[in-house]
């Protein structure tokens, strides 16, 4: 047993390394806003530098190079994933082109949507959202409504996705809908690829508990989406939904992720006090931390596990399941303590007098609650763990 | 990169398995809680030497078969999950304590220890309110080439069996075991009884002489010998408390699957699956967390005590959670004398206060993260 990586991941990381530092500048100009052009244009400054990871190799690691990939091996993508995440370079505009669109449209897609589309996603040229769920189909994604029509070349849409991230930005959207009522929900649903631009789509976004704005509904009003793009066979969209949805659970670049979350906790129980005393001499929450500590470092293991079986070609299973349920739980507890440390002040806005931190420990903890919901709820991993890792019989009925 | 069981592991796990099954089953346990400590019988001990276990992480220049850590461990872990006698975890644990030690003495001790001639046991715990040997009260005093020991220790396991004891003192300010032969004059050992029926005894110390050839490592290695033992000693309780944990989930759901209420087997109503998927991840988690201790202790032995108290503290929660979800999930068959569930209970509440409870282990990593 053992945790090292070959000499030749070693080097990759090197180049990953030096190649982040000699990017500084770029890095820091993107987080100002600033584009290519020297124009001050957050969205633009945010897909040159998607553009610019990109060519240097550290987008699309897994893919075909036909697609313009770079077929990178398991170790470097894991490599390559972690470090990304411990730099603090700027967030991805795309990560549902990257990591659901375009891995369904690898293996489920037309070779003519393949080309039209693959190249664009690398360089951040067409950033997509995904339309699956609906007001009345959450966790019961296969009951949704939005309704489909075959018309001569064209689908006609009608319907209302919901909790569309980047939907107000996107370009394209992938969309779930039901083209056949009278089949069971399953065999009744197709995959289609949506201009965001076209007529009768209306965007309206959609505030959050915690005050902020990334998600929106999307109306579909008589939206006409040409025949050839659909994905797969008529009705056959819930097998290809499916295939991806795993893609959203997350692996060992959340534990990065978690780790800087505890750094940030330990650095507030250093400055903020309680009973009098600084907070990190306090035994209560000495204890916590340890916890913290423990549950971050076996989420770490957790996915050096799932690593090593996929390195000897075994699919990752479930694991996949049981670790988004544990981060979301560890993120909440964390989010939870830092209010009890920062105490009274946990009750103030971000514009309050008094304030800590600028409100980041309330805007953190309406955050961590988020993560027990988005993709697959907490309840659903539970589900899922009983069902396909316990099999223990199915609670629900379809 | 693997972080797994190597095929070898694998095969060794299979076998192990298959020896338990032949060999032991848990009717002795209960009857050891009404009739004394529990016994492995002469014959199955005698098969267990015959078969090289207890010298199977035992360097190869030291008579041992020289693999990793982990394969103890993962022996430790099969003898938790049917309920083997945790003399296994003792008796690796000293052979490790011996194997640390160069001179001429302790290699012949442990030779008959991995032969069977003796069996050497080992004190760390006292009645004092803490754990871990840097709280130990127990003092040696050496003068020269000698000296004695005073103190008690409690939790001995296996004392019964035991021709000597490797027992943790203060000697100089710091730590050290000290090889003390169980018939030394001015000690006297008193069992003790155990929840899970599982042999303990109190050692009281009056004076009990030692010479300084006693001290495991000498007395300048002394501590860090004592240090790495009583580490790898807790990493095997984790694995013991690992197996108990595999062994409640595994039994809680079957029945789930076979048990019919309401014209449903139980395992479909969500307040059933939903706890043991609860118990699925705790298990999975801590299955991780043994494996990073496992490869401390064996890269970094002499720092390895987060990794080490993560497991513990970790396994010590989650071994309780899975057995008290199988008692209660059971429902009233979970409650009688009869099903073994209340035995891995036993044992789960037994070994997680043993060698240092969740919270110590806690404070342990509390302080490394402060620094």
């Amino acid at each position: 047993m053992d945790l090292k990586f070959s000499e030749q991941d070693e080097a990759y990381r090197k180049k990953l390394l030096d190649w982040l530092a000699s990017s500084g500048e770029l890095i820091s100009r993107t987080m100002q806003g600033t584009d290519d052009s020297g124009e001050r244009n957050p969205m633009q400054a945010m897909r040159d530098w998607q553009k610019h990871l990109y060519e240097a190799g550290y987008v699309g690691m897994s893919w075909p190079k036909i697609y313009g990939g770079y077929e990178a091996s398991l170790t470097e993508q894991v490599i390559a994933n972690e470090e990304l995440a411990r730099a603090k370079i700027p967030p991805s505009l795309n990560t549902v082109g990257l990591t659901i669109v375009a891995p369904t449209m690898i293996q489920h897609g037309s070779e003519e949507q393949k080309q039209k589309y693959l190249k664009r996603i690398l360089r951040a040229e067409d950033i997509w959202c995904q339309g699956f769920s609906e007001p009345g189909a959450g966790s019961d994604l296969a009951s949704l409504k939005t309704n489909a029509v075959l018309d001569g070349d064209n689908f006609v849409v009608n319907g209302q996705k919901v909790w569309t991230s980047a939907g107000h930005i996107a370009d394209m959207c992938v969309l779930l809908v039901r083209t056949n009522r009278d089949a069971p929900k399953r065999e009744g649903i197709t995959y289609l690829l949506a201009d965001m631009k076209s007529e009768g789509i209306t965007i309206r976004p959609l505030r959050n508990a915690g005050g902020g704005s990334h998600f929106n509904e999307v109306f579909f009003d008589d939206v006409k989406i040409p025949k050839e793009n659909m994905v797969g066979e008529l009705h056959g969209g819930w097998a290809i939904a499916r295939s991806t949805l795993d893609n959203e659970r997350s692996g060992l670049s959340g534990v990065v992720a978690l780790e800087a979350n505890f750094k940030r906790l330990l650095q507030l129980t250093e400055s903020a006090s309680i009973g009098g005393e600084p907070a990190i001499e306090d035994a209560h929450t000495r204890d916590q931390l340890a916890q913290y500590w423990i549950e971050i470092e076996g989420l770490k293991y957790l996915g050096y596990r799932t690593l090593s079986e996929q390195l000897k070609g075994q699919k990752p299973g479930s694991q996949a399941s049981v670790g988004k349920l544990f981060a979301s739980k560890l993120r909440q507890a964390m989010a939870k303590n830092a209010l009890e440390i920062v105490g009274p002040y946990a009750a103030l806005t971000k514009k309050s007098p008094h304030v800590m931190d600028r409100g980041r420990w309330v805007a953190g903890y309406f955050d961590s609650l988020g993560y027990g919901i988005g993709g697959g709820t907490s309840e659903i991993m539970h589900n899922v763990i009983a069902e396909r890792v316990l099999e223990l019989p199915r609670s629900v009925e379809d | 990169m693997d972080f797994q069981l190597s095929d070898d592991q694998l095969a060794i796990q299979d076998a192990v398995a298959k020896f338990f099954q032949e060999e032991w089953n848990s009717d002795i346990r209960r009857d050891a809680l009404d009739d004394g400590p529990v016994k492995i019988s002469d014959e199955i001990w005698q098969q267990i030497v015959e078969m090289g276990w207890i010298g199977i992480a035992v360097s190869e220049e030291h008579g041992g078969s020289g693999l990793e850590l982990l394969t103890a461990a993962m022996l430790a872990e099969e003898g938790g999950q049917v309920l083997f006698p945790s003399k296994l975890c003792t008796a690796f644990t000293t052979a490790f304590a011996l194997d640390q030690c160069q001179s001429g003495d302790t290699a012949a001790l442990l030779t008959d220890h991995m032969t069977g001639q003796q069996f050497v046991s080992l004190a760390v715990d006292e009645a004092n309110g803490t754990f871990g040997p840097e709280n130990n009260a127990t003092a040696a005093t050496l003068a020269g080439d000698g000296g004695t020991i005073s103190g008690e220790k409690i939790l001995v396991p296996d004392a019964e069996c035991a021709d000597c004891f490797l027992v943790a003192v203060r000697l100089n300010d710091s730590g050290a075991l000290v090889k003390v032969a169980a018939d030394a004059p001015g000690l006297t050992i008193t069992a003790m009884q155990r929840i899970d029926g599982q042999s303990i005894s109190s050692l009281q110390l009056a004076d009990v002489p030692f010479s300084s050839d006693d001290i495991l490592g000498g007395t300048d290695d002394a501590d860090q010998v004592l240090l790495r033992t009583y580490e790898f000693w807790t990493t095997l309780i984790s694995a013991d408390l690992l197996g108990v944990t595999t062994k409640a989930l595994e039994m809680t759901n079957e029945y789930a699957k076979v048990r019919q209420q309401f014209n449903k087997p139980i395992g479909s109503f969500q307040a059933v699956s939903h706890r043991l998927a609860d118990v699925k991840v705790a298990e999975e988690v801590g299955r991780s967390l043994l494996y990073g201790a496992c490869l401390a202790l064996q890269e970094n032995p002499d720092q390895c005590f987060p990794q080490v108290s993560a497991a513990k503290a970790w396994l010590s929660d989650a071994a309780a959670e899975a057995t008290e979800a199988a008692l209660q999930l059971h429902g009233g068959i979970g409650y009688t004398w009869e099903l073994d569930v209340h035995l891995l209970l036993r044992q789960a509440r037994s070994h997680a206060v043993y060698l240092g409870d969740a919270a110590y282990h806690r404070k342990r990593i509390g302080n490394f993260i402060t620094g």
